[in-house]
């Protein structure tokens, strides 16, 4: 399993207890905050189960390298760097947007929409070529022989 | 991989940008409310986020990669799987378009059964591949 692989699925359980938290608090009478419900299932939906499906079919799927390190699997660390940011920005600043006016949290939550954009898109640039069938991977295969 | 698999990953993923796009823009606008009709496409953004990628991704991968029978077709009817994704996909869309009211209300209720008969169907196809051939 590369790194990128089990950094992915770790934070990914992470999310999973930490939403499973925010859960519990919102059964509970006086931490139930209306805006903690789209963190909940923000949380479960993109922390956890995005996470995982992004985390095991960057390894599982044909055409991984295996080399490790940013630069050979730069689109995979980018997907999760922004995706992250992105979710961990959300978090911090949704809560606040109800309860302050300061522009900072405007902003915040601009980047954290934009990087989690980003994500999807670097997360389709990696997968989309390595959908592929038996034969187009014997034919990359040869290719890459013969280079 | 097989056809059925890569239509379903590949269509999931198109999904996952649309869903995501329409997501951020919900979000922004929280931010910066200026288009509160945008909230009218909060149960498309969740219809084709829940269905269209994690549901249809996690479909297309499992008719690619859980066991394969020994003998006759190795992944079982090949145009029931062509189905699943005929179904599955026909549902999500008409029920964005009946939550945009484009098509009546109802059109939940044939989407939603669409997407059943598609779950029936991959159930039945997969039932049997769970399996291990060790002895």
């Amino acid at each position: 399993m590369p790194r990128i692989a089990r950094i992915f699925v770790k934070t990914g359980m992470l999310y999973f207890l930490a939403a499973l938290l925010v859960g519990v608090a919102l059964e509970i009478p006086f931490l139930n905050f209306p805006v903690l419900l789209p963190l909940f299932w923000h949380m479960l939906m993109v922390g956890w189960i995005t996470q995982i499906i992004f985390g095991v079919s960057l390894w599982m799927f044909p055409g991984r390298v295996r080399e490790e390190g940013f630069k050979a699997q730069k689109l995979g660390w980018l997907t999760y760097t922004f995706l992250n940011v992105g979710l961990v920005l959300r978090i911090v600043a949704e809560p606040v947007l109800s309860y302050s006016h300061a522009t900072i949290w405007n902003i915040l939550i601009f980047i954290s929409a934009s990087f989690q954009v980003v994500a999807a898109v670097t997360y389709v640039i990696e997968m989309w070529p390595r959908i592929q069938s038996k034969k187009q991977r014997r034919k990359n295969r040869r290719k890459q022989k013969r280079s | 991989m097989p056809a059925p698999s890569r239509w379903m990953i590949r269509s999931s993923l198109i999904y996952l940008l649309v869903g995501v796009l329409i997501g951020a823009s919900l979000l922004l606008e929280k931010a910066y409310p200026i288009f509160p009709q945008l909230w009218v496409l909060l149960p498309v953004h969740i219809e084709i986020l829940i269905f269209g990628f994690i549901i249809q991704f996690t479909l297309g991968t499992a008719y690619w990669i859980l066991p394969r029978f020994l003998e006759g077709k190795p992944r079982g009817n090949p145009l029931a799987a062509k189905l699943i994704v005929g179904l599955l996909n026909s549902g999500i869309i008409l029920n964005v378009m009946s939550f945009l009211n484009i098509v009546h209300k109802e059109g939940t209720l044939v989407g939603r059964s669409l997407e059943v008969a598609s779950v029936i169907l991959f159930v039945s196809l997969h039932w049997n591949r769970i399996a291990s051939y060790r002895k």
